[in-house]
């Protein structure tokens, strides 16, 4: 062993970097806070207790912790779709090089993206007021309302709303993971299927569909991912308000760590129950995306062979 | 004292200052003005860079003035963040954590100065302030009180402002309100007047302005605000801490579900069913609603004296008056009631990872004597009013600031504060972990309509907080603190009266 360790020494030597700000910035954090998460502590004084998975039990009795999880659910499954199917649309369009100016609609897609997200969040929370909110106006002006909307202030239409900031702010890089993803269908393949006459959506949907679907399911775990970690869209727009209506599973962590505003304690070690817990679900979900992406790959090859 | 230039004072630089003195002066209370820096009491460390962080507001316009004058004086750099409290909930507690703190900060709302100084966080300033013992005589009675800001017979925090304020009085739009008939300045406004007022000014507004706004997205406005009209209307509810602000001194019980809270909240909803509060208010702070106000877009707002010298200084245009909170139709019936000392939050205290002491010794003084005080004064106005009476009494302040003032003294009293009376009640505070849907999120939900029945709800409340009042009582105890509940309980205590220190 030693003799291989000698014989690669620069090749570690190389990783070394890595090594050391990943253990720094992602090892140590989730150690940190399996280890948190095992205490009551506020994390503001030396009185920490071992209170071994205390923490775990009493967080799932927790109905405000469920609702959280609940929350972030919703978010999930209320934009991956929604973001998936708009901007497979939008890549199989944009693809045709024979539209005009697709490479300047590409770039105002994209150009959210590239926005900060706390800037987003501001904007479109100006966007959304129900004082002069340019969406209220449009609306009212266009006759589908009578009375301005309180968008980011009513419990009912406060995650419709944020979900849809979400999508838009994301759709940019979505499809720019649709078109890579189309790009990789070979030409002889579009030209085979123009031969047996196999145009418009029978070629997207028999042809392009199945060619790109390991790329989906990488897609959507990368999207899914994406939508659960909504922290400072989320702060920026409503700081989970109003009254818990919007409060995912990232702003409940962030409460109850540092319970900033309301007077009480912070509870570090609880709140890295959450995180572990939530860390696993995570985990959980890529894992199980990962097979699906093995299965799909295998599915697809069978399609080009 | 001396001024900011040591040398020799020329004519013409005597008649530049002078003219410059007079035009600043004559900006009135809460703009710049030329300020004078104190000669030093310590020896001050060369090219040293000192930090200090509050909550800003109007403070901040009198800290930036002076800290770059001291610093310039002093050659010394000064590093001055203000940061609003959520932000400093994190902030002061990482860099203590990581050795890295603010020489200077406040200490963040949820951590009690017993725990700061009992985990380490602060140190004494005794030895930075030569013969502090005189110093200290110099403050009214009750600033240093032990187990607030003197533990085991040091000084630890500074308690340089006054806590005689409220934060939820009525500010309102002069031309509005006159247009709809009322006048606060000559009566206050009733609960029911509030209300008229309120949407007397919508109908007006015609959809360009409203009633009342509030920042609703920031809760503490919403537990603030029902708590002190409920205190006005005699809810008899006493005390600062997070412990027992809501609860009656004379009985050591919880007025949540007082007929005064219940009342409170119920004119919020109705007003906001009358469609007179400003929309969108659950997703705005408290410096977004109150920076709607000089646009003209809402009429009224409960809020603190310090928006007076912001917008004195900041919207001069702005004609607005200032004045009592809402009182019940029948006249006020209750005092509002602060806890013995200073104001808490403004309370201020020398990390214990620092080794500018000294700076922070010299700067301490400074605002602890009738010059630093006066010198606040003038520029903070009533905003964080001085804890020198007689820095008021000097100071240039504009007839709002004077007005509110007034105010403050006519309906505050001093109540008990029950940690002057047991120290180790800091034990309860620190280990008291509030219902998460706690008082100000339930205000807050019964208004946005995601809870239903007032009163029930308010009952559910009391029994929540009864329930993490005596686990925290429990947990203190087990930790070796003598306390009990009665601790909380002081029989003789008279609302509408000061209670002094022999009342204990």
């Amino acid at each position: 062993m030693f003799e291989t360790l000698h014989r690669y020494r620069y090749h570690y030597l190389m990783l070394l970097p890595g090594l050391i700000l990943g253990g720094m910035f992602v090892f140590y954090p989730i150690f940190a806070a399996c280890y948190y998460a095992l205490h009551d502590w506020s994390g503001f004084n030396s009185d920490k207790v071992f209170v071994g998975f205390g923490n775990f039990v009493k967080l799932f009795s927790d109905p405000i912790f469920w609702d959280a999880f609940r929350r972030s659910l919703i978010f999930l499954l209320g934009t991956v779709p929604l973001q998936m199917t708009i901007s497979l649309v939008l890549a199989v369009l944009l693809n045709n090089q024979l539209l005009k100016m697709s490479t300047w609609f590409r770039t105002m897609i994209f150009l959210p993206v590239v926005t900060p997200v706390a800037v987003i969040g501001i904007i479109w929370t100006f966007l959304l007021s129900p004082f002069n909110g340019p969406v209220n106006g449009l609306l009212l002006d266009l006759g589908i309302i009578t009375r301005p909307v309180d968008f980011l202030g009513s419990t009912d239409t406060v995650m419709p709303s944020v979900i849809g900031v979400y999508v838009w702010k994301w759709l940019g890089i979505t499809m720019i993971y649709w078109l890579a993803a189309l790009q990789t269908v070979p030409d002889d393949v579009y030209d085979s299927a123009k031969l047996d006459r196999c145009r418009g959506a029978k070629l997207v949907w028999y042809i392009v569909l199945p060619i790109v679907l390991p790329f989906a399911v990488a897609i959507t775990l990368i999207s899914a991912v994406g939508a659960l970690n909504v922290f400072p869209l989320i702060m920026s727009m409503t700081n989970g308000g109003p009254f818990f209506a919007s409060e995912v599973m990232e702003i409940f962590i962030y409460r109850t760590a540092f319970a900033t505003g309301d007077g009480s304690i912070p509870r570090l070690g609880y709140a890295a129950a959450a995180g572990v817990f939530f860390g696993f679900v995570v985990l959980s979900l890529t894992i199980g995306q990962a097979i699906a992406t093995r299965r799909a790959r295998a599915g697809a090859k069978e399609i080009r062979s | 004292m001396k001024t900011q230039s040591s040398g020799g004072l020329s004519r013409r630089a005597f008649v530049l200052g002078t003219t410059a003195g007079l035009a600043v002066s004559a900006m009135g209370a809460g703009r710049a003005r030329a300020q004078s820096v104190p000669a030093a009491i310590n020896e001050i460390p060369n090219g040293a860079t000192f930090r200090w962080i509050d909550s800003g507001d109007q403070k901040a316009v009198f800290y930036k003035k002076f800290f770059a004058d001291y610093a310039k004086d002093r050659g010394i750099e000064v590093v001055y963040d203000a940061l609003p409290w959520n932000e400093i909930a994190q902030v002061v507690p990482l860099g203590v954590r990581n050795n890295s703190a603010h020489d200077v900060f406040a200490l963040p709302q949820n951590v009690n100065p017993a725990d700061a100084v009992a985990q380490g966080w602060v140190q004494p300033y005794d030895d930075f302030i030569p013969n502090i013992a005189e110093w200290k005589a110099g403050f009214p009675a009750g600033a240093f009180l032990p187990g607030i800001n003197e533990f085991d017979g040091k000084t630890y925090g500074l308690p340089f402002t006054s806590n005689k304020r409220y934060g939820t009085h009525l500010l309102y739009n002069k031309a509005y309100m006159e247009a709809a008939g009322f006048d606060p300045e000559d009566k206050p406004l009733s609960w029911s007047d509030f209300r008229e007022a309120a949407k007397k000014i919508t109908e007006a507004g015609q959809g360009r302005y409203f009633g009342f706004i509030i920042g609703g997205n920031q809760l503490g406005r919403w537990s603030q605000t029902v708590r002190n009209m409920g205190r006005m209307a005699g809810a008899s509810a006493g005390g600062d801490s997070v412990i027992e602000a809501d609860i009656d001194f004379r009985t050591g019980d919880y007025v949540f579900d007082s007929d005064q809270y219940i009342a409170a909240i119920e004119l919020l909803i109705a007003m906001q069913s009358d469609g007179s509060v400003f929309p969108g208010i659950m997703s705005m702070n408290a410096p977004q609603a109150r920076a709607f106000m000089p646009q003209g877009a809402a009429g009224m707002i409960l809020q603190g004296p310090w928006n007076i010298g912001g917008w004195e200084g900041q919207n001069p245009e702005f004609d607005f008056g200032v004045s009592s909170g809402p009182v019940p139709d029948e006249g006020p019936t209750g005092k509002l009631t602060i806890g013995q000392g200073a104001l808490a939050p403004n309370t201020m205290w020398l990390f214990k990872g620092s080794d500018l002491g000294p700076i922070a010794g010299d700067i301490f003084h400074y605002l602890g004597t009738v010059e630093g005080q006066t010198a606040w004064a003038n520029i903070v106005g009533a905003g964080d009013p001085p804890i020198f009476p007689e820095a008021l009494d000097g100071a240039d302040m504009s007839h709002r600031s004077k007005a509110i003032l007034q105010h403050f003294n006519e309906v505050i009293r001093v109540g008990p504060n029950p940690v002057v009376g047991n120290s180790e009640l800091g034990k309860v505070i620190g280990a008291f972990q509030a219902p998460e849907v706690n008082f100000a999120r339930t205000v807050q939900g019964l208004v946005a309509g995601e809870l239903t029945g007032v009163a029930q709800e308010m009952k559910a409340l009391k029994d929540r907080y009864n329930t993490a009042l005596d686990a925290a009582f429990a947990k203190a105890k087990a930790d070796g603190a003598a306390v009990d509940r009665a601790d909380l309980v002081f029989s003789n205590w008279n609302p509408d009266e000061d209670f002094g220190a022999a009342d204990y």
